[in-house]
């Protein structure tokens, strides 16, 4: 009851942080404090890696509302601890952030409320004022993220434990399986916002085979990119402007040549 | 602009980074980060409008309560940006602020991105992720730490350097710096992704065909060609995906892997 009131209570605070300072809200950083509240660091620390990665390219990205990263992680890695497997963990996670996402597509349309009141509060001509508008959707989205995540963590727990028993020893072995497949779903989000022209899947390639061969961590491939990049970018700048416009043109067809 | 007429003081930017934490509170459907740009933006208009009459208030504060939305990060410049010019024009020039806010945001919203959520995330990411799949507590304490000193510094200086030279160093002459900048981290962030592949999607053929007495294993055969080979297939085939669908059914595919490993791995084909 309390460790769920706990989480329940960190879920608020990252989901004010989500979209505020968004110092926390990333699972690698969620998941250890549920770790802690529940006992169980060491599983948590994994479960956190695992999501971190997953939900890499995932985020808000214009007025499309990603899946709910915070209570996806906080409830799925609570879970996952009481029934004892980070397989679980993951496999709770997106289910769990997908209907969150709906909470949080309603939370944002029900904020637009709050544009009759700015503008009554520019009518008064008094700037203090602004600020305190700021108050009221950080109590809701404190709340939206809050109460869900309590409501899971308390009776879900049970429930999930029972459940997980009850699957057959197959099913396990296979959800393992799949959180080591599942990063490439987030890492492959990325590419796509990042791939803009068919010549760059060779920076790609060159950091695989670093990886691969070299046994590289990514820090050390950081600092080897940073040249190879710097370099690029010089040949890019000497190219004249037209030629790199009929590139970016050409970029569907190039990718198909490139592409596997 | 030269320092003795400047009204706006380093006090009043910092209030405004202090108020910008809570920018991206107020976004919603309709203006998105408009309310929380005015909030951000108070401390300034207050240093600005000080002894103006009433109605001048009212009209500054309805000018920055228009549709208004960028990357979090980018919003610091542009804040800045802002301040400087709500202090170089009159008041019948106000429109200016209004277009260089709308002119600036959409550009610096995608350099915002691809610098801080598709290059330092991933890398700071990926190291706690490494540090913490090994059991180190350090992995989530390292992520937080490198991520924010960048977070928190480009919010601060952003303010400061997009007040006291922001419009120089977007139209400046050596070439457009943000641009480049953005180029820079996109082929930084594409081998980090590349050697993401290799350390964190793991897949294992566990399948064998015996001819005889020789039994042929797929996974060494193939880690003979390339190591990882099959993380880079399965990613490339991701993203294929993904590129056909435009992104939008993410959780979804996450599902269909895990059906599809669950019937792999019973089969025999995949294992741990």
């Amino acid at each position: 009851m309390i460790s769920a009131l706990l989480i329940a209570c960190w879920a608020g605070i990252c989901a004010i942080d989500d979209i505020g300072t968004q110092i926390l809200r990333r699972p690698l950083l969620i998941a250890p404090v549920v770790g802690l509240i529940m006992g169980d660091l060491q599983t948590s620390l994994y479960i956190g890696a695992t999501l971190e990665v997953m939900w890499m390219g995932i985020g808000n990205v214009g007025a499309y509302s990603a899946p709910d990263i915070i209570s996806g992680t906080a409830i799925g890695t609570a879970l996952g601890i009481a029934s004892g497997g980070a397989a679980t963990a993951v496999a709770l996670a997106v289910p769990t952030s997908l209907l969150a996402q709906q909470l949080l597509i309603l939370y944002r349309s029900t904020i637009t409320y709050l544009n009759p009141i700015a503008d009554k509060i520019a009518e008064s001509r008094d700037f203090s004022k602004v600020f305190r508008i700021n108050y009221i959707p950080m109590l809701i989205a404190f709340l939206v993220r809050a109460v869900p995540t309590f409501l899971a963590v308390y009776f879900g727990a049970g429930a999930i434990n029972t459940a997980v028993e009850a699957l057959p020893d197959a099913i396990m072995d296979g959800l393992s399986v799949a959180g080591a497949i599942i990063p490439s779903v987030g890492i492959g989000l990325l590419m796509l916002m990042m791939i803009k022209k068919g010549e760059l899947w060779m920076f790609l390639v060159a950091g695989f085979t670093l990886a691969v061969y070299l046994d590289l961590d990514v820090l050390p491939i950081t600092l080897i990119a940073l040249p190879i990049a710097f370099i690029y970018d010089l040949a890019v700048k000497q190219a004249p402007q037209s030629s790199e416009q009929s590139t970016t043109m050409d970029s569907s067809d190039e990718e198909e040549e490139y592409d596997l | 602009m030269s320092t003795e007429e400047m009204k706006i003081t380093k006090h009043d930017l910092n209030r405004v980074f202090w108020r910008m934490q809570l920018l991206n509170v107020t976004n919603n459907f309709q203006s998105l980060q408009a309310i929380g740009f005015l909030s951000s933006f108070v401390p300034v208009l207050e240093r600005l409008y000080e002894d103006q009459p009433k109605e001048l208030k009212t009209k500054a504060m309805k000018r920055h309560l228009e549709f208004f939305n960028s990357h979090v990060n980018s919003d610091a410049l542009i804040l800045g940006i802002a301040a400087a010019i709500e202090e170089t024009t009159d008041e019948e020039e106000k429109q200016t602020v209004t277009d260089v806010k709308t002119g600036l945001m959409g550009p610096l919203a995608g350099i915002g991105d691809s610098i801080l959520k598709f290059t330092w995330l991933p890398i700071c990411g990926s190291i706690g992720a490494s540090l913490a799949l090994n059991g180190s507590i350090l992995g989530p304490i390292v992520m937080f730490l490198l991520y924010n000193v960048v977070n928190v510094s480009i919010k601060y200086y952003g303010i400061h350097l997009g007040y006291t030279k922001g419009m120089e160093m977007i139209e400046g002459t050596g070439g457009n710096i943000l641009q480049r900048l953005s180029n820079i981290a996109n082929i930084v962030g594409l081998m980090v992704v590349g050697a993401l592949i290799a350390s964190v999607v793991d897949v294992n053929v566990v399948a064998e065909i015996s001819a005889g007495d020789n039994v042929i294993e797929f996974q060494e055969m193939f880690d003979q060609v390339m190591p990882g080979l099959f993380s880079l297939l399965i990613t490339f085939a991701v993203y294929k995906i993904l590129k056909k669908t435009n992104g939008k059914h993410a959780p979804l595919l996450i599902l269909a892997i895990m059906v599809l490993s669950i019937l792999l791995t019973a089969l025999g084909v995949l294992g741990e």
